[in-house]
């Protein structure tokens, strides 16, 4: 399969959109359509680290160990 | 510091797409867009073996190093995100990642590409952690939660293993030993440059 | 289009590079199918919404504050996984593993991780409707229930409660499966039946043939315990994904060689450290080819014959028939494979084996199940931890909807149709036995099996004349059911066009609601799925799991149990059917009433102990039990078996802990332990049916024994411990017999208490039955499918001369004699895929599965295919032997196959022959993926015991399209 039959198939589904059978688009168009980034964070904050030994995640790993 | 991996079992992996499911139900992931998926070699022979996939979240991320509008970023957890503010969705990263992890949804009827989306180990984006911007871009952010990927965690035969490598690597070890088999650790020695066994 | 794995093109070599040793394309079932171009309608509609990663306005992160988590059980599999459901403001925005589940331990399969989708149902039947001149229409609750009653009283009047039949489901929870088959009675027919009659009927009667049971001997997480792993005619890694972790755990921690047999190279093949290949429909003889090996090594278990199995001096005669060469001849498996595979599972005991609906579904699926079984007698295996007859069931709740008897020759908890039965039941119900006689035509009415679910539009179609009920079938409910389930579909949708009333009461329109051409009296009532409301399913191990409502149901659906009650008041017995069940607000039936009604009727196989208090419990402490021996090992539940599963004896307050693994005379009773059923008489031709020198642990009394009446408690002089209550109740219910009053109809339970404080078990301590006389084949003995391509075989196993049975005329030789191999050369058998379900219309109508597999196609091995000139991706035509049968799917062309085989998956519908039916569901509801069924080629074929049909073996035709 190749990029090109991906195309076909979106051209198609537009087509069948505008033609009044798909189901009503909940979604936004795209991900430039997300209104201006607000709650941006900035370098240092995005780098942090955010990974804890929580119970959830010991959970986890003795769940795998069995 | 903890540097987190995935790492698939593949003595275990039965090729249920629990994993692929359960990233669609995580982050509500539209039709065609896959950041996990699972590989079957030998498929129907004896030596059948699936694998699940997705952005392995690499040593050297060559999709960060081709990226001509330096979108990515690389977390103190080893994590690989990107911003779709900077993504022109020009696709070089998809060509340069050895493991098909970038996604690209289309806009429009000529194919153009829209940005670019990929697997983000459940750790969100640029956004404030577990914002609705956040979510409504990259997705929900487990690991601010104190949770681990939701694919490794709900993975059906415990196969797909996911957080700190060094304990993930553990876990694979205990394995091989107990068994007295393992096919190594799938994609590796590409991501983290450690050699194909854990 | 759609991109999966196959959007990797470009890095494909690369990413082979990178899996070390494989030089091979890494195409697979998805990718194949999905890069040969699909889409249809549907697909394409659905695609409108835009894939760009941005999700739904209402959707958000799930760290709201307002966020409640409520616990459910997975309704796709009888595995039994919990699921933790994150509710906002009544809506389900998240779901997190359940770490504590010992039976998934936080995991899920493709279906489990992407339930949360069925509750917001895009696809979902959103209001009642009808077909008005061919048109959906939508009209209201009450207008649908006044309706269909009206119609069904007409019907009644006219022809009789027979001409209703009632088809229900093992998506129920037990309280609405319970309430169904009440209902079924209240109406006045044994015309009731669900899926267990196509998924496991056969191993239920071959099972409780043998050891007094219908159900799986041990548990899934037992088979951490056991040091062989047999899998035979069942494909896990597809079917129940989540069993598959006990299953490797097993192979793992032991060593345990696991050994897949099957015609296909499944995916769970693919994890077998040995994979047989055999002949679909060859399950007797490659059972008495292991068996000969180790009858003739002597590897049997001598002394557990002698103790706890009758009758296996006969099967050693028919055994001695399969040499190696034979074996190989009719199975196509060598004799030093044979041996091999009789060696793993002799020497690494305890052995377990483990069977699903490759066995089951054919023309003498009993008799195979029996032979299994008596295979695992041989070894000493039933009873015993780490062995069993470990077989797992389908649907989510199938084992307790065929527990609570949706079946049609039984009344909950397998007490028959008798009338003992009737007026056991009828004591339970508070009513009285004459009245419930009134429902019916006739007392001979109310005991005379109904007609099976597969052969439900033989009894629209057949001559009056040649059935036994006072007129045809006029009136059809699929209440949960697929319209695509059973064979020969040309001949039921016929069917399905002939009968004046269709009902269809599921969470979707299902393949009933599209197939027939009808132009009015149909009508779709949208039921709400379990995690919509509460009640309690039990799992393929027995154990009983509460869930607890996750939301409300969603657009107008509703709960089974307030279906039921309002069609109940529409024909007017809902005063005597909810007589003692507390009507709630909103008309809702409540639902631990029901419960405890079913606590105070099913003594005979002990559902009798798990009060809905109980079970609450075990789900808020599930942390607290083993995950090996499912045990409570803290907290207040010590002690106890996860989910109290059945036998949990007598009554909530006797505490019983549950049985984990059946017939263990290891435990004493009171502490899960057990024996066989004295369920046969006492002696056959002379020789004790009795346990010879083997009884539980504890036991008073050592040696086998009948099973318990009042009588013999006073023979023993027990009856003294009985209280007043009990010996009042006793009395009461025995009338001028007290004597005779046996443990399984005292409502009081004291017969059970009493021998239980004595270490005996009331149901007796018998020998297993490796001879079941009163069957067909008392002894296994092989049969050729009604459809064989072997016709060199035909004549010395052919299939049962033809019979009558369950009220209709069934067919077996007349058919086989007839050679079709010519025209239909190629076998073709069935199966499941992981992303489907049954039928498939609910999962089908998934976005998050849909996506997974597009499109219906048809496995066949590269031999076949060149000689065929079928190209890899192609549509064919698959043509079927009866009613100018056909199907046209995608050819996967794979070596998962063996030549002269070809497998088509069971969950599609929704094409038919060659033909798209979208156009005719409900709009909105149709599903996102259909094709073409299965069953639309498939054929006749009927097991003689419970008329489950031949869907594993028949013949094809398949030609390039």
């Amino acid at each position: 399969m190749t990029r090109r039959t991906e195309d076909k198939g979106l051209a198609r589904r537009d087509f069948l959109k505008a033609a009044g059978i798909g189901v009503a688009a909940a979604a936004a168009a795209g991900a430039a359509a997300v209104g201006p980034a607000a709650a941006s964070e900035n370098r240092d904050q995005r780098k942090r680290a955010r990974y804890r030994e929580t119970d959830h995640v010991k959970k986890f790993y003795a769940s795998n160990r069995l | 510091m903890a540097r987190m991996k995935f790492l698939c079992d593949s003595e275990r992996c039965v090729e249920c797409n629990a994993c692929v499911t359960a990233c669609k139900n995580e982050h509500e992931v539209p039709w065609g867009i896959n950041r996990r998926r699972v590989v079957t070699l030998n498929d129907g022979q004896k030596g059948e073996r699936s694998i699940s996939m997705a952005c392995m979240h690499c040593e050297d991320a060559p999709c960060m190093a081709v990226c001509p509008v330096d979108c990515f970023y690389k977390t103190d957890d080893g994590v690989v995100l990107h911003s779709k503010d900077l993504c022109i969705g020009c696709g070089y990263c998809f060509y340069a990642c050895p493991f098909g992890a970038p996604q690209y949804p289309q806009v429009g009827n000529f194919g153009s590409r829209g940005k670019m989306d990929k697997c983000t180990f459940c750790a969100g984006g640029p956004e404030a952690d577990n914002t609705k911007e956040e979510y409504a871009k990259y997705g929900s952010n487990r690991l601010a939660e104190g949770k681990l990927p939701l694919c490794a965690e709900m993975c059906s035969t415990k196969a797909l293993l996911a957080g700190d490598g060094d304990v993930i690597a553990d876990i694979y070890k205990e394995r091989v030993a107990r068994r007295g088999y393992g096919s190594g650790a799938w994609g590796w020695a590409t991501a983290y440059k450690t050699g194909s066994s854990a | 289009m759609l991109i999966k794995k196959s959007s990797g093109t470009p890095t494909r070599g690369r990413l082979s590079g990178l899996l070390a040793g494989s030089t091979l394309a890494t195409m697979d079932r998805r990718g194949f199918l999905k890069a040969s171009g699909l889409a249809a309608g549907g697909l394409a509609a659905f695609g409108a919404l835009k894939p760009a990663m941005v999700r739904q306005a209402e959707a958000a992160p799930s760290t709201s504050p307002n966020i409640v988590k409520r616990r459910n059980i997975c309704t796709h599999c009888s595995v039994g996984c919990t699921v933790t459901a994150e509710v906002e403001n009544e809506v389900w925005v998240g779901q997190e593993p359940t770490w504590e589940s010992p039976i998934n331990l936080g995991t899920h399969c493709a279906k489990g991780a992407a339930i949360r989708e069925l509750t917001h149902g895009d696809r979902r039947l959103k209001y009642p409707m009808k077909l008005v001149a061919g048109k959906w229409t939508r009209i209201s609750w009450d207008q649908a229930i006044n309706e269909i009653g009206d119609k069904l009283l007409e019907i009644r009047g006219k022809s009789g409660p027979e001409s209703v039949y009632w088809l229900g489901s093992a998506k129920f929870s037990n309280e609405g499966g319970y309430l169904f088959r009440k209902f079924a009675a209240f109406w006045g027919t044994n015309n009731i039946d669900h899926q267990a009659r196509i998924c496991h009927s056969t191993t239920v009667a071959g099972v409780a043939n043998t050891w007094g049971y219908g159900a799986m001997t041990n548990s899934y997480n037992d088979i951490h315990n056991s040091r062989a792993i047999m899998i035979m005619g069942g494909n896990p890694a597809e079917a129940h994904p989540v069993s598959m972790q006990h299953v490797l755990r097993g192979k793992e921690q032991n060593k345990a060689p696991l050994i897949v047999v099957d015609p296909r190279f499944t995916r769970t093949a693919a994890h077998a450290t040995e994979y047989v290949r055999i002949r679909p429909g060859t399950d007797i003889p490659f059972m008495w080819g292991l068996l000969w090996h180790i009858f003739e090594n002597g590897w049997e278990d001598k002394e557990y014959i002698r103790q706890r199995v009758y009758g296996m001096d006969e099967i050693r005669a028919e055994v001695k028939k399969w040499n190696p060469q034979e074996v190989e001849r009719v199975v196509g498996v060598p004799g030093e494979q044979m041996k091999r595979v009789a060696e793993l599972m002799a020497k690494n005991r305890p052995s377990t084996l483990i069977w699903c609906m490759g066995v089951t579904q054919h023309s003498m699926g009993t008799a195979n199940v029996r032979a299994l079984s008596v295979f695992q007698l041989a070894l000493g295996n039933i009873g015993v931890e780490g062995g069993g007859a470990n077989i797992f069931r389908g649907h989510c709740n199938v084992q307790g909807c065929t527990d609570l008897g949706l079946d049609v020759t039984t009344l909950p908890a397998y007490y028959g149709l008798t009338e003992g039965a009737w007026r056991h039941w009828s004591r339970v119900w508070d009513v009285d036995y004459a009245w419930m006689q009134s429902r019916f035509e006739s007392k001979k009415m109310m005991e005379t099996k109904g007609i099976p679910s597969t052969r439900w539009f033989d009894a629209v179609l057949v001559d009056k004349k040649d059935l036994e009920q006072n007129d045809n079938v006029k009136a059809m409910f699929f209440w949960g059911h697929g319209g695509n389930t059973v064979p020969r579909m040309p001949e039921m949708r016929t069917g399905m066009e002939k009968v004046e009333l269709m009902v269809v009461v599921d969470p979707h329109p299902t393949t009933a609601a599209a197939l027939p051409d009808r132009k009015d009296g149909t009508y779709l009532l949208p039921a709400c799925t379990q995690l919509e409301t509460r009640g309690s399913r039990t799992a393929s191990n027995r154990s009983l799991q509460w869930g607890d409502q996750i939301v409300k149901p969603v657009f107008e659906s509703k709960a089974d149990h307030w279906i039921l009650y309002k069609l109940a008041k529409k024909l007017g017995f809902e005063k005597e059917m909810f007589k003692n069940i507390k009507i709630d607000e909103g008309d809702e039936p409540n639902v631990e009433d029901i419960l405890r009604e079913i606590n105070r009727g099913t003594i005979s196989i002990g559902y009798s102990g798990q009060s809905p208090e109980r079970l609450k419990e075990h789900m808020k402490h599930q942390a607290d039990f083993d995950i090996v021996s499912l045990r409570a090992t803290k907290g207040p539940l010590k002690g106890e078996f996860y989910g109290l599963p059945w036998p949990c004896w007598g009554t909530p307050e006797m505490k019983h802990p549950g049985t984990h693994v059946l017939y263990n005379t290891h435990l004493p009773v009171k502490d899960g332990g057990g024996a066989f059923r004295a369920r046969f008489g006492v002696e056959r031709n002379g020789v004790s049916l009795l346990a010879d020198g083997s009884y539980p642990m504890d036991s008073e009394i050592k040696d086998g024994h009948p099973e318990f009446t009042y009588g013999l408690l006073k023979k023993m002089g027990w009856d003294k411990e009985l209280t007043d209550a009990e010996r009042a109740t006793i009395e009461r219910i025995g009338g001028n017999n007290p004597d005779g009053v046996g443990w399984a109809i005292d409502l009081s339970c004291g017969i059970i208490r009493v021998t239980m404080a004595h270490g005996v078990q009331a149901m007796g301590n018998a020998k297993a039955r490796a001879v079941a006389f009163g069957l067909p084949d008392p002894v296994p003995v092989h049969r050729e499918p009604i459809y064989t391509p072997r016709r060199d075989l035909v004549e010395k196993y052919p299939a049962m001369a033809d019979r009558r049975d369950y009220r209709l005329p069934h067919l077996g030789k007349s058919i086989q004699d007839k050679d079709f191999s010519k025209d239909f050369p190629m076998i073709l058998t069935t199966g499941r895929l992981v992303e489907y379900e049954g039928g498939g219309e609910e999962t089908r109508s998934n976005k998050w599965l849909a996506e997974l597999q597009q499109s219906m196609f048809v496995e066949i091995n590269p031999a076949d295919a060149s000689r065929l000139g079928i190209k890899d991706g192609q549509d064919v035509w698959v043509h079927g032997p009866e009613n100018k049968a056909k199907a046209r799917v995608k050819a996967l062309v794979t070596q998962r196959v063996g030549q002269g085989v070809v497998f088509m998956p069971f969950h599609f519908s929704g094409f038919w022959q060659g033909v798209d039916q979208r156009a005719k569901y409900p709009p909105g509801a149709d599903p996102i993926v259909l094709g073409e069924s299965a069953n639309g080629v498939t054929s006749y074929g009927y097991d003689p015991v419970t008329h489950m049909h031949e869907n594993k073996a028949t013949l094809c035709r398949v030609e390039a399209a």
